[in-house]
């Protein structure tokens, strides 16, 4: 697909996949063109979801269009509501089964980020994570207190606190 | 981050956010992107003062970020050429208004690593105006050529581009970008800073005239607006820094 600027960036030395051709519709005009993404897999965060996979998505996010980039499609929710609560919600994306392969409930999935309207971001967390990151000792602690030894979301919840 | 200057009574972000706003011309459309809390003080002042008339963007902002289908409507409004002014940064900017945000060093083997591109390569041409805005003016920022250059500041005529770099402001100066040189020129060095600090902290030579003009300092009337509803408007995006800097009475 076409992208607008770029010629001329080092994007054209570094990225073989990215061309530069002349614009067949101003041959005097050189543009860049780049491939689609298509992600094998999406995972993707909803307020809501029916059991058949329909999505109230964020507002302001890109995740139903990464959804439909991607060849298959994950999507948890904070809840898992009626399909009739999903239709008549007044705010939010509706993203509809047919880009939806598997959803699963997960309360609080989001953490330690926010999910706008429901919680906020978890902000010691991640001032946690930031310090922990800075090397490889305490960032192993950080993976293995949080990511590796919760064997279940619940239990994770647990290990931070009960955010 | 340089001092304003003894007897200054501003910070360098006030001053910064003073130089930008009075870039912002009313009727047109202004926007701000991520991180930049500075540029987005500036056009707030602008729009509370001179330039009511402003269509003004911030990101995701509750009051100024219309945005509703995530990143694609912004891109897609961007790239039709609707912003008449935007702001962009770079890890390192050089004396032509290139911008790299992708490494330093070997491009295999960085130095540095930036956190990329992102839309700066499209924006820098479809923005008719862009200010640059640094935090701070190092030689290592502010350099002769960028090692990698993810949006150049000028291009060929066969390029696509009714936008490109217009000033870039810091701490220390407000740069223009001269058409005629394709290139970074001081237009005015701020109050309290030296011609000589100025050029030992530029990684090029700046050939400034004898007499350099210096930036206007803020009046009372625009600290008192940047302190008062500018930090209220700001807050909602930027909560933290608007506390920290624009609170001295």
């Amino acid at each position: 697909m076409p992208v607008p600027g770029h010629v001329g960036s080092d994007y054209e030395r570094l990225r073989p996949d990215f061309r530069v051709i002349a614009d067949p519709f101003h041959p005097d005009r050189r543009v860049m063109l780049v491939p689609a993404i298509r992600p094998d897999v999406a995972v993707i965060h909803a307020h809501l979801a029916d059991q058949a996979g329909t999505l109230l998505l964020e507002e302001r996010e890109d995740d139903a269009l990464l959804a439909q980039a991607a060849r298959v499609v994950i999507a948890s929710a904070e809840r898992i509501a009626p399909t009739d609560e999903i239709r008549r919600a007044p705010t939010g994306v509706r993203l509809e089964s047919l880009h939806v392969t598997a959803v699963v409930e997960v309360p609080r999935g989001a953490h330690p980020t926010a999910v706008r309207g429901a919680y906020d971001l978890d902000e010691p967390h991640l001032l946690a994570y930031m310090a922990a990151a800075r090397d490889d000792v305490t960032f192993k602690a950080y993976l293995d207190r949080y990511v590796l030894e919760p064997r279940t979301h619940a239990e994770y919840l647990e290990a931070v606190g009960g955010r | 981050m340089t001092d304003a200057g003894p007897l200054a009574g501003w910070s360098a972000e006030e001053l910064m956010a003073v130089a930008i706003s009075r870039e912002v011309r009313d009727g047109e459309t202004a926007a701000v992107g991520t991180l930049a809390p500075v540029p987005a003080a500036g056009v707030l002042l602008a729009h509370l003062s001179h330039a009511p008339r402003a269509t003004v963007f911030i990101f995701n902002h509750e009051d100024y970020w219309p945005f509703r289908q995530g990143s694609k409507e912004f891109y897609d409004y961007a790239q039709r050429g609707n912003f008449d002014l935007f702001f962009l940064s770079g890890g390192q900017i050089d004396r032509h208004g290139n911008l790299n945000l992708i490494t330093v060093g070997e491009h295999d083997h960085p130095r540095l690593r930036f956190p990329g591109g992102a839309g700066s390569a499209m924006l820098y041409y479809m923005a008719r105006r862009v200010i640059l805005f640094r935090m701070d003016h190092t030689p290592r920022i502010f350099v002769e050529q960028v090692d990698t250059c993810a949006s150049p500041g000028s291009s060929p005529p066969d390029v696509v581009r009714p936008g490109g770099p217009w000033k870039a402001v810091t701490p220390l100066c407000v740069f223009r970008f001269d058409q005629t040189r394709r290139g970074l020129v001081v237009e005015s060095i701020h109050p309290g800073v030296t011609r000589d600090e100025l050029e030992r902290r530029t990684g090029f030579p700046l050939e400034l005239p004898a007499a350099p003009a210096v930036t206007p300092p803020p009046t009372r009337e625009e600290l008192d607006l940047l302190r008062g509803r500018v930090r209220e408007a700001l807050a909602k995006s930027y909560p933290r820094f608007a506390e920290a800097v624009f609170t001295s009475p």
